[in-house]
């Protein structure tokens, strides 16, 4: 199993060891290469989805909580998301050139047509969700080789709206 | 017959539905019965297993998921009140309570409205009307020129010659919006267009109005605004004053009473300025007066929100006046009982507002299922919240989730009691403002009381982020987690916070082998 931290760079392994419910890091790597496993010894916390982590002999409690690949972590009064992948899997989000909606919403307006040339960070498509307006914007220059929508879909999050091909 | 504690007022009622959902009905429901007065609530198909509907005395389902079939439908709302034996109607805010034909139709069908007069809401929901009755009255305005663009024109001609008169940098507002929508800043002539078309379908979809206006756009001014209180026997008074300067692209981010910018002079300036205002259009109940704070401390008139206000509480816990109940009284005819001697100020309060937002994309809102909700407690530590754990975040509403509200003896430990608030409330499932609020919060500038409203749309926000955790222990807490099967025993359900011994959660008047009365 692969894990990554949500906003954070790269895919990390871990070796646990187990002594009797308390677990430790014996190893990790961080995209294939060696790092310093962390000192943290973690039990079970005497309520359900709390852990008691040791960092370096420090107490800490954290609450945690799964929801489909993603381990969400309440721990020193911040929340953080820790995906867990399977081995060598390529990213979900890191879709080649497309455009995807960040979030279940409806089409207002497509600013560009199919074959146009866009600068990166061109406005494309204007989207609404939560009554508010969301523009999706070029994440690269290129030309605008297909368009999945039009004004007035719905569109669930995740979905490519708009493809730049070079 | 109406019973209950104004059964003997000159408008008397006794049960109130609430013309709205979330947080605010939530609010609204538990006074009413603290009032003693019965409770109704209304619900969307969507909203059929929310937290409001489950507060109230009874819920009326009113069929549709659109805004404009269920929270913005006057007609079946009126019909639901009737069918369910209510008397009164409140709006809560946004939706409804600032439209005159509501307010109107409310009181033609036998209701007691819990608002101001129809004609203070359409005076003062007009900009135009507003600008214009506060020149008459000589409250000062923002400088600049008044204009309108009437729909069905050519609103790019009109738009651009008024543009030119009022000068750049400049503030689109659709004259029926408010909250942030459907009001965009245009920094040169050629965004013109695009800002126009945005915030016309903004002001339209949120408020069944395209109508926007124009408006000189002042930087590095505080938006202080003032609560007022007024009767229907000629008595009006102000509850001091909150600031709101802490904004990101003109919706409020955290709002705090008193405003650290706003000496003892001052505050009666501002708060003579907001009841001439308010006196201006024969107001009564609850309503706010904004203001825009010049640093060399000349204040404007912004706008009247002719209703209750998201940041509410922050007033209530300066003040130890309960507005709803307030708002209850006035509606029913009767005198407000206090006056302005009466108002002290106890403290310091601030607000955080907890969205369901992603602040490293942009501010996305964000959707899922709230897997684990446990939101602070303690000495000064309110919470007004319209959801509950295991609840579901959609897109079809309002991103906030709840308010967090903080009070303390001092400005300094309220900041300090925001920050630790905030780091106790556990929200997973969905990602939420929380550790934005914590950055801006600690921020200095705020610390400091000295943030003005373009502080955070002229920041990196990015930059804000004072995260230090190693991500090597998040991975192997996530390891550590999965190892140990915690997702068996997540804290969705209620099952593990019940006693072992009992099988009854917290019920401290149980023991092993009986339960005490």
């Amino acid at each position: 199993m692969e894990w990554s931290v949500v906003g954070g760079n790269g895919r990390f392994t871990v070796g646990v060891s187990d002594s009797d419910g308390r677990l430790s890091v014996s190893s990790m790597q961080l995209d294939g290469s060696t790092v310093n496993p962390p000192d943290v010894s973690i039990a079970r916390a005497d309520h359900g989805g709390q852990l008691k982590v040791e960092v370096s002999g420090t107490s800490h409690l954290a609450h945690v909580t799964k929801v489909g690949d993603d381990w969400w972590i309440h721990m020193d009064g911040r929340i953080h998301v820790v995906r867990m992948h399977e081995p060598g899997s390529s990213e979900a989000e890191s879709t080649q050139g497309g455009m995807s909606a960040p979030m279940p919403g409806t089409i207002l307006e497509i600013l560009v047509k199919q074959g146009q040339r866009v600068r990166e960070g061109q406005d494309l498509v204007v989207m609404e969700a939560m009554k508010m307006e969301h523009r999706i914007q070029a994440p690269r220059a290129g030309e605008i080789t297909r368009l999945h929508y039009s004004v007035g879909d719905r569109v669930d999050m995740g979905a490519t709206l708009v493809e730049i091909g070079d | 017959m109406t019973v209950g504690p104004f059964y003997s007022a000159p408008r008397p009622f006794s049960r109130v539905m609430v013309a709205n959902r979330g947080e605010i009905a939530v609010r609204i429901l538990k006074a009413a019965r603290e009032a003693g007065l019965g409770s109704v609530a209304v619900f969307s198909d969507s909203d059929a297993k929310s937290l409001h509907v489950e507060v109230a005395d009874e819920a009326v389902h009113i069929p549709g998921e659109s805004l404009s079939e269920t929270y913005l439908n006057s007609e079946a709302l009126i019909s639901a009140a009737l069918s369910s034996g209510a008397d009164a109607i409140h709006p809560g805010y946004g939706f409804l309570s600032e439209r005159s034909d509501f307010a109107i139709a409310v009181a033609e069908a036998g209701l007691v409205w819990i608002g101001p007069p129809a004609e203070a809401i359409s005076t003062m929901g007009d900009k135009i009307s507003a600008r214009a009755r506060m020149i008459e009255s000589g409250v000062q305005v923002i400088p600049g020129e008044e204009l309108t663009v009437p729909e069905g024109t050519d609103h790019l001609g009109v738009l651009a010659t008024c543009a030119a008169r009022v000068g750049y940098p400049l503030l689109l507002k659709a004259s029926a919006g408010g909250g942030g929508k459907g009001m965009r800043e245009v920094r040169e002539p050629k965004l013109l267009r695009t800002e126009y078309d945005a915030a016309s379908r903004e002001a339209s979809s949120a408020f069944g109005d395209g109508t926007i206006y124009v408006e000189h756009l002042l930087t590095g001014a505080r938006h202080v605004e003032v609560q007022v209180l007024a009767d229907s026997h000629g008595r009006c008074i102000h509850l001091n004053e909150r600031d709101c300067s802490l904004q990101r692209r003109h919706q409020k981010v955290l709002e705090e009473a008193p405003s650290p910018a706003v000496e003892p002079e001052l505050r009666k300036a501002m708060g003579a300025a907001a009841v001439k205002a308010s006196q201006a259009v024969g107001y009564e109940g609850a309503g706010t007066v904004e203001f825009l704070l010049s640093s060399n401390g000349d204040f404007y008139f912004l706008e009247m929100n002719t209703r209750l206000q998201v940041e509410h509480p922050v007033t209530e816990m300066t003040t130890g006046i309960d507005l709803v109940l307030k708002q209850f009284e006035v509606a029913a005819g009767l005198p407000l009982g206090i006056s302005q001697d009466d108002i002290g100020i106890s403290g310091h309060a601030i607000e955080a507002r907890v969205y369901a937002e992603d602040a490293a994309r942009g501010f996305l809102p964000c959707v899922g299922k709230l897997s684990t909700w446990k939101v602070p407690q303690g000495p000064g530590i309110r919470v007004d919240s319209g959801v509950r754990q295991g609840d579901t975040i959609t897109v079809d509403f309002d991103p906030m989730l709840a308010k967090l509200i903080v009070h303390a003896p001092t400005r300094r430990a309220a900041l300090r009691r925001l920050d630790t608030a905030l780091s106790d409330f556990i929200a997973l499932g969905v990602t939420t403002n929380i550790g934005f609020l914590r950055d801006v919060a600690t921020h200095h500038a705020f610390a400091s009381g000295s943030v003005t409203t373009d502080f955070l749309d002229s920041s990196d926000v990015s930059a804000l982020s004072m995260t230090e955790v190693d991500p090597t222990v998040l991975v192997a807490v996530a390891c550590a987690a999965q190892k140990l099967g915690l997702e068996r025993t997540s804290s969705a359900g209620a099952p593990e916070s019940s006693d072992e011994h009992t099988g009854h959660s917290g019920d401290p008047f149980r023991t092993l082998t009986r339960s005490f009365p």
